[in-house]
């Protein structure tokens, strides 16, 4: 317990360990409280596999298998990419509740620019940049003019929403050929019933996810952002010289910019734009990165984690669907899940003593 | 330093100048776009006319900023606000649908204490997480945003249901004493809250609190539990906001009932003055606020822009406040004002344009 009472423990494990550190097997007989939610992740992944294996096995298919993975991240791509973007927001201590709304406007213009006859990868490059841009004017209005994140980001939800509307009401097909060729692009193995694939939206999503894992737990930028998120709201961040106020602008413009991405992908999953897609997405990407086990005060959390969050989003939905529920238990589900782990972080952080969290933002 | 400058600088301080002048600016506009837009007429015994109109759409918003208000008064934000009013609709015309006889007004008065009571519950449940547990308001209260409408549709078993009863019909539609029925809830509520509020400690109490919660705790003021009580209070609002808002319709549309209402309070709630980060709140502005907010729905229509334009108006005036509450916009304000009256003393007649630069 000595690395959690010191400030430094809000950051990840440092990697050079001093000769007085505890063994694995100390470790393992005292866990670190920080891994407690990364815990109970992996324990509800792993409940959640048990459980599916064996009430929908059958004897020419186990329910555990690559086809399941794979159609988990084919389903959740658009999701992972989303919560890996709002990883880095709420590690810095905000929130960003624009981006359903901006995933709607970007499938949106997407859609739209390819039926004026844009050639494809102009769309793409473009798509991706108005989720930049909204994610810029959430990060100028926090940074500079004080506004509360949730706030920001809750105007340029509407903003975008409302953008979104302007440009059409229908859900507009998108049939141009360039698009259409990456979006069924696909790399399939195995045979039969138990074959499944990779397609080009789990080769970008999983790319998102290594290179956010790189830049939070190996460049200067990750650890200022870690550093935004701890309880003295990034003074001390300041103090050390590393550049704070640039660092929180650039976490929502990182978070925009993957809401451009899960826009791009959310089309190639539907093959469509919808002003209406998305209600709610915001939610479901904090849910994800909540049970991925980053605190929502800031400064704790994995983006690996996020990535078993997204994993537990997905599998909630299968077995969903399995069980032949309606749709809306899902949302209810999730609710829960979200409830359950949002109280964990708070008997964990009211542990750690009164200081370690704030209880507002 | 004239009397006049003095008082104009008072007036245009005052926090209700601005959204009250846009307000009057507006009708303004639409009656000039819209000849007999002003016009109230008496028909069967009750006043019509788009002021009337403009009024009854007015009560939804003013209902769930005023629970709002109060919770932004604290320091806190209640995002479930839209789902309460599609949960407690659901349960309202679930009951009237499946009782024997929905006309009876025994059995509306049961169906609307029991939406009542849900909001009542869902607030004790926001309230708890955000006081016993301390989690952030706006997590705490985004739970319910996502799971309230998934219980709404777990009510209605995912149909829009549907009921004939003209004496609940009548609590958004009616009419009592010439006045639609929902405008004199509206008023009621609104009068009785601020009664409670401004004439005894409570109003107070809840800006100290939103000020700073240690000293107010500190100093004696049960924070935990005032805090929880307006949470309450807000859940028991917006249920009864959904109960105004659906009554004309008499259909409980689970997907579809108060979404985005959230963002009408909040923008009704800093149109009237209140700043988002707590401490002091005007329950008056509410009502200009909620009254601005509906004219301008109204405004797009009139002016023939299309309908689809009204969030994106509504974020961009959001959007505006924000910033022109932020420090740093107040800086730049002062310090233009500071640069500015350094000529004017050389000239009396300069003292006329400073005065202007006030009310720009």
């Amino acid at each position: 317990m000595t690395t959690t009472s010191s400030p430094a423990g809000s950051r990840p494990a440092p990697a050079p360990r001093d000769p007085s550190s505890p063994s694995l097997l100390q470790r393992l007989r005292r866990p670190d409280v920080r891994y407690l939610p990364v815990a109970g992740t992996l324990a509800t992944l792993v409940a959640l596999l048990v459980v599916g294996q064996v009430r929908y096995s059958t004897a020419r298919q186990d329910f555990v298998s690559m086809k399941l993975i794979s159609n988990l991240l084919i389903d959740n791509s658009f999701l992972l990419v989303l919560a890996v973007g709002m990883t880095f927001v709420v590690l810095a201590g905000g929130i960003d509740l624009s981006v359903g709304a901006v995933v709607a406007l970007v499938g949106l213009t997407v859609a739209q620019l390819s039926i004026a006859g844009w050639p494809t990868p102009v769309v793409l490059v473009v798509g991706v940049l108005v989720g930049t841009a909204c994610g810029t004017v959430i990060g100028v209005l926090v940074q500079h003019f004080d506004v509360q994140p949730f706030i920001a980001s809750l105007a340029v939800l509407f903003l975008a929403r409302g953008a979104a509307t302007v440009i059409g009401t229908r859900s507009l097909p998108i049939d141009d050929p360039g698009f259409s060729a990456i979006a069924s692009w696909s790399l399939r193995f195995g045979e039969g019933r138990t074959s499944w694939r990779l397609n080009a939206s789990i080769f970008i999503a999983l790319g998102v996810l290594a290179v956010a894992y790189l830049v939070l737990h190996h460049t200067r930028f990750g650890r200022t952002v870690y550093g935004l998120g701890a309880a003295d709201r990034g003074h001390a961040v300041g103090l050390m010289g590393l550049r704070a106020e640039r660092t929180r602008v650039l976490v929502y413009v990182i978070s925009g910019t993957c809401a451009g991405i899960a826009g791009l992908l959310f089309a190639f999953y539907t093959k469509s734009g919808y002003n209406l897609t998305g209600v709610g997405m915001e939610l479901d990407a904090i849910a994800a990165v909540v049970i991925g086990g980053t605190l929502l005060t800031g400064g704790y959390g994995y983006v690996l984690g996020t990535g078993a969050g997204v994993l537990v989003y997905g599998l909630i939905q299968v077995l969903n669907a399995r069980e032949g529920l309606d749709s809306w238990w899902t949302r209810v589900a999730i609710g829960g899940v979200l409830l359950a782990f949002v109280v964990l972080q708070r008997v964990i952080s009211l542990k750690k003593g009164p200081g370690a969290a704030p209880a507002r933002t | 330093m004239s009397a006049v400058q003095t008082s104009v600088r008072r007036a245009t301080g005052h926090a209700l100048f601005w959204p009250t002048t846009a307000l009057v600016v507006l009708l303004v506009a639409c009656s000039v776009a819209s000849p007999g837009f002003l016009d109230v007429s008496v028909r069967d015994g009750a006043l019509v006319g788009q002021p009337v109109d403009l009024l009854r759409n007015s009560v939804t918003p003013l209902l769930l900023a005023l629970g709002m208000c109060l919770v932004i008064a604290t320091g806190g934000i209640d995002l479930s606000v839209g789902a309460v009013m599609a949960i407690s609709l659901a349960v309202s015309l679930t009951y009237l649908d499946g009782a024997a006889d929905a006309s009876d007004p025994a059995t509306v008065v049961t169906a609307v204490v029991l939406g009542l009571v849900l909001g009542l519950a869902v607030g004790a449940f926001n309230g708890m997480l955000v006081t016993l547990l301390g989690v952030q308001p706006f997590i705490a209260t985004m739970i319910l945003m996502v799971a309230g409408r998934g219980i709404a549709m777990l009510i209605t078993e995912g149909q829009i249901t549907t009921v004939t009863s003209p004496p609940f019909k009548a609590l958004g539609a009616g009419s009592l004493l010439g006045l639609p029925q929902a405008v004199v809830i509206g008023a009621v509520v609104f009068v009785v809250v601020a009664l409670v509020v401004r004439r005894t400690a409570l109003g107070m109490l809840l800006e100290s609190i939103g000020v700073n919660r240690e000293s107010a705790r500190l100093s004696g003021v049960r924070a935990r539990s005032t805090t929880w009580t307006v949470y309450v209070l807000a859940g028991v609002l917006a249920a009864l906001a959904g109960i105004v808002y659906g009554a004309p319709t008499m259909a409980a549309d689970a997907n579809n009932i108060g979404l985005f209402f959230e963002l009408n309070a909040i923008v009704v709630v800093v149109l009237g003055g209140t700043k988002l980060d707590g401490g002091r709140f005007y329950l008056s502005g509410l009502v200009v606020g909620a009254l601005l907010l509906t004219t301008i729905e109204r405004a797009v229509i009139i002016f023939q822009l299309p309908s689809t334009t009204t969030n994106l108006f509504k974020a961009a005036v959001l959007i505006a406040i924000c910033i022109a509450a932020s420090p740093r916009a107040r800086s730049w304000v002062q310090r233009r004002r500071s640069t500015r009256p350094e000529p004017a003393p050389s000239s009396a007649p300069a003292k006329d344009p400073s005065a202007k630069e006030l009310t720009a």
